[in-house]
């Protein structure tokens, strides 16, 4: 055996450390355990597409003399496509969906952060002030959407406060001004997801080496420069982490736009999913609407091949600290041990 | 960069002298401004919330005029919406029954979901975490089914569930909520799952059990721990779903959200305080449990990949 062959040998070993003592050979099993989900995703997602994609070259809807399988009468390739890229209405439902992503989730961030940094040094009942603000994330939000909807009247709460601290009347159209309502909107997003940020943010600066934070100090660092130059460098992975998942679920967002006004006044709260399902169940062009509902989905599977590698990699790092066994340091580790021996 | 340092000496040695003593006692109460001031703001809506279902009629939104407080406190919204007592206005006269069946389908709908989502996610985060089942790419594909906005890929859903007369039945919301809810178990038992040494289940098949019977006996007992927080977070998850109950069923199955959004928009007059009420009811099942696996909420919700 040649050094190389030797090493492929050890290479490989762990693989395969257990061949059959099971009865059934590892691969099976491993092929069995995902199997169900593999089925589910078939039936869920797989068929579905397939139907959405024949659906989408036709202008069929539910209304047409044909069912389903006789959608290819109303054939028409590529024109559900051509609307739906060159509608306006599809393009505004895009723009406000991103700039309610950008909103939301950029005050969301600075919010979550400045909590995590008022929260970083131990006091008196920061346990008990922590699980209050874990609250509102565990509303479902139906209910918050329903509870803003209560605050935002004409004759609200919000309103009659401002009135009490403005000292006269005061009568803003939270819901009903097409230049607010998205702010009304992205406030409840912001009310409910900003405990996620502040938590995701706080497990991260709780794990930070104080070391090096004290000597900083020590040597006189002020507290911009310890921020600027050590925190947010050492943080950045997992500030990456909590921005693309904010950013994932609030693309989708529906609930908060949908309960507050259904979309309106107009569009002007119709997210991509509000005008969507405007589409779908109030307009009920389902050719028009598989052809659009797909172009989204091209363009969220391009953002998502770059969204998805952090997260893929924070669980990859841990797998390689805790499987031991196979990784490299485990290997590393066994040679040193080895070689200690050796040398005794 | 370079000149970081230096103007870090700087300015740091001329604060350091003014901030010596008599300044931590402003700065701890800053802080717990800043704190109070958060938690006022974060907590309003809830306390509007609290206090509404228990006003009466007319303390609900009278115009020009607001009751920080219930002045005359009533159980009559709570005891109304889940049709328990006579009801005290017209509001059920057009309605057939109260919020306990939407209730109940949401109980059935969630909890089925849930173990549905488990029965088929457990395995595949074992098959992934120990066997590295399906190479990267299987993982890969989970996670990004949960970035498809649901009611994009919900069309071709919605005529295969009326082909199916699965359309407004429990059954077909627990088919829906299992397999929407499915990447999240996945990802999430498999980071439990990678935190059960190797070793466990080597040990069992050397003892002569099967693969199966060392993942029952050796492995699930270890991340059982991990198995409960997975089980009541994807329950929070089917319980809170909106969209998908709002598409796929209208009367048979209808959830208790879909049913709060019903009395919101169908109602001529706003029942504020009955809403509150069912709202309350609403909130109390992901409230306790998630209170119950605080510490794993975090990881659930970033799939895994933030531990705490």
């Amino acid at each position: 055996m040649t050094g190389i062959e030797a090493e492929q040998h050890v290479r490989q070993a762990p693989r395969r450390r257990l061949p059959d003592f099971g009865g059934r050979s590892e691969e099976v099993v491993s092929r069995l355990t995902i199997a169900p989900g593999q089925l589910l995703m078939l039936f869920i997602v797989a068929f579905p597409a397939a139907v959405a994609i024949y659906i989408g070259f036709t202008e069929w809807t539910p209304t047409s003399s044909d069912n389903v399988w006789g959608a290819y009468h109303y054939w028409h390739w590529f024109d559900g496509y051509w609307e739906a890229l060159r509608s306006g209405s599809f393009w505004h439902a895009m723009w406000l969906t991103v700039w309610f992503l950008a909103v939301a989730v950029g005050v969301e961030f600075v919010l979550g952060f400045a909590l995590a940094l008022l929260f970083l040094k131990e006091f008196r009942g920061r346990g008990l002030v922590t699980l209050f603000f874990l609250l509102p994330m565990m509303v479902v939000p139906a209910v918050s959407g329903f509870i803003f909807f209560m605050i935002f009247q004409v004759d609200g709460p919000l309103n009659q406060g401002l009135a009490a601290i403005l000292g006269h009347n005061v009568q803003i159209h939270w819901l009903d001004d097409p230049s607010l309502v998205m702010w009304s909107a992205i406030t409840v997003d912001i009310w409910q997801w900003t405990p996620l940020m502040f938590l995701i943010l706080l497990s991260g600066l709780v794990a930070l080496p104080e070391d090096q934070l004290n000597q900083a100090r020590i040597l006189g660092a002020g507290f911009w420069h310890r921020f600027r130059y050590l925190m947010l460098p050492m943080l950045k992975p997992i500030i990456l982490i909590a921005l693309i998942i904010r950013a994932i679920e609030v693309f989708k967002v529906f609930d908060a736009p949908y309960l507050l006004t259904q979309g309106g006044p107009g569009d002007a709260s119709t997210t991509i999913s509000v005008w969507l399902y405007r589409e779908v169940i109030i307009n009920t062009r389902w050719g028009f609407a598989s052809a659009a509902a797909i172009i989204v989905l091209i363009i969220v599977s391009f953002a998502g091949v770059f969204a998805v590698r952090p997260i893929e990699q924070a669980q990859e790092e841990t797998l390689e600290e805790l499987v031991g066994g196979d990784t490299e340091g485990e290997r590393q580790r066994v040679e040193d041990a080895i070689a200690a021996e050796a040398t005794v | 960069m370079a000149t970081a340092p230096a103007t870090t000496r700087v300015t740091a040695g001329s604060t350091a002298a003014v901030r010596r003593l008599p300044l931590w006692p402003l700065k701890r109460i800053g802080r717990w401004l800043a704190i109070l001031l958060m938690a006022g703001t974060f907590g309003f809506p809830l306390y509007w919330t609290v206090t509404m279902s228990f006003k009466p009629q007319d303390e609900w939104n009278p115009p020009g005029k607001v009751f920080w407080f219930p002045d005359h406190p009533t159980v009559s919204n709570f005891t109304d919406i889940l049709g328990i007592a006579q009801e005290s206005s017209i509001f059920f006269s057009g309605r057939s029954r109260s919020a306990l069946t939407p209730i109940y389908h949401s109980l059935i709908a969630a909890g089925a979901g849930t173990v549905l989502a488990l029965l088929v996610g457990v395995f595949a985060a074992y098959g992934i975490a120990r066997f590295r089942a399906g190479g990267r790419v299987l993982p890969f594909q989970i996670l990004q089914l949960r970035m498809f906005p649901p009611i994009a890929i919900i069309i071709p859903l919605l005529f295969m569930w009326v082909y199916l007369d699965l359309w407004d039945t429990l059954q077909g919301l627990i088919i829906l909520y299992g397999a929407v809810t499915f990447p999240f178990v996945v990802w999430l038992m498999r980071s439990f799952f990678q935190e059960v040494p190797r070793e466990i289940s080597e040990a069992a098949i050397v003892d002569g059990c099967t693969h199966w019977g060392a993942f029952f006996k050796a492995v699930l007992p270890q991340a059982k721990g991990g198995l409960a927080a997975t089980a009541l977070f994807v329950f929070i998850l089917n319980w809170s779903d909106f969209l998908i109950a709002l598409v796929m069923s209208q009367d048979h199955a209808q959830t208790a959200p879909v049913y709060l959004q019903a009395l919101q928009s169908g109602s001529s007059g706003q029942e504020y305080g009955k809403q509150a009420a069912l709202a309350m009811i609403l909130i109390m099942p992901p409230a306790i449990f998630g209170l119950a696996i605080q510490r794993y909420l975090v990881r659930g919700l970033t799939f895994g990949a933030i531990k705490r």
